[in-house]
């Protein structure tokens, strides 16, 4: 078992294969640990807090548990898909703050295609596919804005990326949704039409709202693991990711078209982020509101991170905020406000970032193991 | 007296036995000079003593006191320095502030700079190493950055100074002036280790040779009772021919032809100023020159690193207007660069990953762009053992591999595309004899095929002995063209300092 776990998961031939699920398990660990001592401090059970938080998380049994489930699976399957829209850029060395922006395109074009007459009408089974390849497109084209920026221009993508964001932020809500994708007045609907039924995400979990985005993400999960280790392409990135930001030049040098595929990367990483966006409009809020509450592309860098980049990860980290944030309204029953799971959420990445430094730790601790175990093997040979 | 003495040092690595049960005794006031192949174990050792590794086991005594290393910090303090091979200074600091970084010299809780640029003037004047304290650090030229990384350690009280391979940097002169430093601090008193792996210099500089190979120590000896060819024997473990085989060259048509080439180097001054020559299929072009004088802006521009100014390129009878690595490599061409970690490997890849890099893209690598893992370990294992890379494994990152296998990786990768004209630039830097024999062996090879092979190099016994024809480069011009059997190293060396002119025949 843990031979086939080491082979599929954490690739072969790692001496410390463990470490890599060792460190984040370990930064989440912290991060409950210095929380607990923040509530603490405030004058509130950790304890109490942590069982509300838990209890409805959808992690564990308990009441109500089928509909905490269903809706951790639901934000679960938005965090999976910006966390891999980070993680896709970072695997090519590049660092994408873009997601955000990819969400709300996402949505927007989701809320749209959902909506608009000539495709309305359509049947669900050529309607929602058509929806999932127009957001992927928008997102896509979004992202690849600053890719090409990137490679072309050589204009740092963290500063476009985040520009995009605005950018399409106030395209959408200062523009689309109160201007040319505005609901007709007499409809009492502020922000855009309702989509159809035919564009809504089918229910596969009733009675509760849990539609087939979560395994519409696995399965791209999977597609983007395909993509990373056995293509070509994935080979691709990968060179460019273990050297660009260190300056280095061999995937260049060895005719490897870095431009056209920093481009092409930041269109996959858009695309798949775009996907969290057509999640929430077409399975959870069925139009595009007036003032989309976001943050899902940012919570995404944090997933990416807490999954080291690799899309097991990601799909584990996303669970784990999802979880979080399905739990986060009723830790307000131990006085301690909703924004809670953000503390923890924020402390995990920084231990992420420490990482090197766990790292040195655990491996000190094993080094001092084997020492002992070969004094104790050498004393008894005495 | 006994300024360092190691006993019975043994570093394991996974799946390497980097140093083997290692004795070395070193006297006060001697320069002892460790030589060996890459991977023999010299740097390892010399890390142990630095307190950067751990040995598995042994002692270490620092004048006669057993000592117990385990930081940089602890080696600091029992007066051991370390010049390293890269250097380790910052840029944008100026001398002093390099010179006294991480020790300065303060009043109160302000860095007293004017006191700093006053001690490090005295410093440079008791050691005779002459700076200006004042120059920022990446005006200097490397040999004058490598003094003030002595200084720097000379600073902090070092008596026992180790340096590591630092001619490997350094253009003929330099080495000369840091031969000189070095006899002046043996004259201090200063015990110097000297880690190299050319054995000409070790012959010239040092009072004992110590001979490292594949972890074990060969053997101890002294300098007037021993040879080069000797100590090669001891190095290699077997007789080394180090005269370069020689292989008639059976010319074919124009490959490569350069004409008018004018490039901007990176600061965007013109470094190479309209040269113009032709590679023929089955001749090796060597350029000789001082580095610096150009070789970097041509590699840059015929790789497609760096869009020329003016002038042309022709490839195999076209020519191309617009060079990208990417196109140049599909139409035949390989590339051996001189700086292994820059151009030519991923790091944190392992030997399998990185020796389809460039071919990935070709059947049976992939096939519609999927990888297939069996044609690449199949293929990664042969060339492993073809190109002797060390150890075998496919799975090793390259990372973890020594400088000249890595090279050899390189090789492996680069002759086994397919490839009518060879760029290699400096393809024998920082390599041991062994390797190097190897890689010599490996171009005639490659001439005999049939490849067009331009070679770039700093060593002229490598010029004339590889080339059929030589060009020098003197300040962005070729300066002669000559053929081995019609100069000599001398004639070169004076070409290459832009002593001696020779007009060239017009093509």
């Amino acid at each position: 078992m843990k031979d086939v776990l080491k082979r599929i998961v954490f690739g072969k031939r790692e001496k410390y294969w463990w470490m890599n699920a060792l460190v984040p398990l370990i930064s989440i660990l912290l991060a409950f640990i210095v929380g607990a001592i923040f509530i603490k401090i405030t004058g509130r059970s950790p304890v109490v807090a942590y069982k509300l938080l838990f209890g409805a998380s959808g992690l564990f049994p308990g009441p109500y548990w089928k509909s905490h489930f269903a809706e951790m699976l639901l934000s679960s399957s938005m965090y999976i898909a910006t966390g891999l829209g980070f993680a896709i850029a970072a695997k090519g060395g590049l660092f994408n703050i873009g997601a955000e922006g990819h969400f709300i395109v996402g949505g927007i074009a989701a809320a749209y295609l959902g909506y608009a007459k000539p495709f309305a009408g359509l049947p669900k089974f050529i309607h929602l596919p058509l929806i999932i390849v127009g957001v992927m497109l928008a997102g896509g084209i979004w992202g690849a804005i600053a890719g090409y920026l990137k490679a072309k221009r050589g204009i740092h993508e963290v500063i476009t990326t985040i520009m995009l964001n605005w950018i399409a932020l106030y395209l959408i809500e200062a523009w689309l949704v109160t201007g040319p994708m505005k609901a007709a007045v007499e409809t009492g609907v502020s922000g855009t039409p309702y989509i159809s039924l035919s564009a809504k995400l089918p229910k596969i979990f009733p009675p509760t709202r849990l539609n087939i985005s979560i395994i519409i993400i696995l399965a791209v999960t999977f597609l983007v693991w395909y993509l990373f280790y056995k293509t070509t392409f994935g080979y691709e990135i990968r060179t460019m990711g273990h050297t660009l930001i260190f300056g280095m030049e061999a995937p260049k040098a060895a005719g490897i078209n870095v431009e056209r595929r920093t481009i092409q990367t930041m269109f996959i990483a858009g695309a798949v982020a775009a996907l969290g966006g057509a999640f929430m409009i077409l399975g959870v809020l069925f139009q595009y509101p007036p003032i989309f509450e976001g943050g899902y592309g940012f919570d995404g860098i944090a997933v990416a991170l807490i999954g080291q980049n690799e899309p097991l990860g990601v799909i584990l980290a996303g669970i784990l905020i999802g979880a979080l944030r399905t739990g986060a309204t009723t830790v307000q029953l131990a006085h301690i406000p909703k924004t809670f799971p953000s503390i923890i959420e924020g402390f995990t990445v920084a231990f992420i970032a420490l990482q090197m430094l766990i790292r040195y730790w655990i491996m000190k601790f094993v080094m001092r193991k084997k020492k002992s175990i070969q004094s104790e093997m050498g004393g008894g040979a005495k | 007296m006994k300024a360092l003495e190691v006993k019975g040092i043994v570093k394991q690595f996974p799946g390497v036995l980097a140093n083997d049960s290692i004795n070395l005794s070193i006297n006060k006031g001697e320069i002892y000079a460790i030589v060996g192949e890459n991977g023999a174990g010299k740097s390892t050792l010399m890390k142990i003593i630095y307190g950067l590794y751990t040995p598995t086991s042994g002692e270490i005594f620092v004048f006669d006191k057993k000592v117990d290393i385990k930081t940089p910090h602890d080696a600091i303090g029992l007066k051991i320095g370390m010049v390293h091979q890269e250097f380790m200074l910052v840029a944008r600091f100026t001398v002093t502030q390099n010179i006294v970084l991480g020790d300065e010299p303060s009043k109160g809780i302000v860095f007293d700079y004017k006191k700093a640029l006053s001690e490090v003037k005295e410093l440079s004047e008791k050691f005779v190493l002459k700076v200006d304290p004042a120059e920022k650090v990446a005006n200097l030229p490397v040999g004058i950055q490598q003094r003030v990384e002595i200084l720097k350690i000379l600073r902090r009280g070092a008596e026992i100074l180790i340096f590591d391979e630092p001619t490997a940097v350094l253009t003929p002169e330099e080495t000369e002036d840091l031969f000189k430093t070095l006899m002046k601090l043996k004259k201090d008193g200063k015990t110097i280790i000297f880690i190299s792996h050319k054995l000409k210099e070790v012959m010239a500089i040092a009072d004992r040779i110590a001979v490292l190979r594949r972890g074990k120590l060969q053997g101890v000896v002294e300098k007037g009772k021993t040879s080069e060819v000797e100590l090669a024997r001891m190095v290699v473990g077997r007789d080394v021919v180090l005269k370069i085989p020689k292989a008639e060259a059976k010319v074919g048509g124009t490959v490569v032809s350069v004409r008018d080439l004018m490039v901007k180097s990176k600061r965007g001054i013109v470094g190479l100023k309209g040269v113009s020559f032709d590679v023929r299929a089955g001749e090796i072009v060597g350029i000789a020159g001082v580095e610096g004088n150009g070789q970097a802006e041509l590699v840059n521009a015929l790789i497609g690193f760096t869009r020329p100014v003016n002038g042309t390129i022709t490839f195999d009878g076209k020519e191309l207007r617009v060079i990208t690595p990417f196109n140049i490599r599909k139409k035949g061409m390989a590339y051996i660069p001189k700086d292994r970690k820059m151009r030519g490997l991923v790091l944190p890849f392992r030997s399998r990953e990185n020796i389809i890099m460039g071919q990935h893209t070709l059947y049976p690598f992939s096939k519609n762009g999927v990888l297939n893992s069996i044609e690449i370990d199949k293929f990664a294992t042969k060339k492993l053992e073809e190109f002797d890379v060390r150890p075998r494994d496919i799975h090793t990152k390259a990372r973890n591999l020594s400088g000249g296998n890595q090279q050899k990786l390189i090789l492996a990768k680069e002759m086994s595309m397919e490839h009518k004209f060879l760029l290699a630039s400096q393809p024998t830097r920082g390599l041991d004899i062994g390797a190097m024999e190897f890689v010599y062996h490996k171009l005639i090879e490659e001439k005999e095929k049939g490849v067009a092979i331009l070679l770039i190099s700093l060593e002229l016994s490598e010029i004339m002995g590889l080339s059929d024809r030589i060009l020098v480069l003197y300040n962005g011009e070729i300066v002669g063209e000559t053929t081995p059997d019609k100069t000599t190293e001398e004639e070169l060396g004076l070409m290459m300092l832009g002593l001696k002119r020779q007009k060239r025949v017009a093509q």
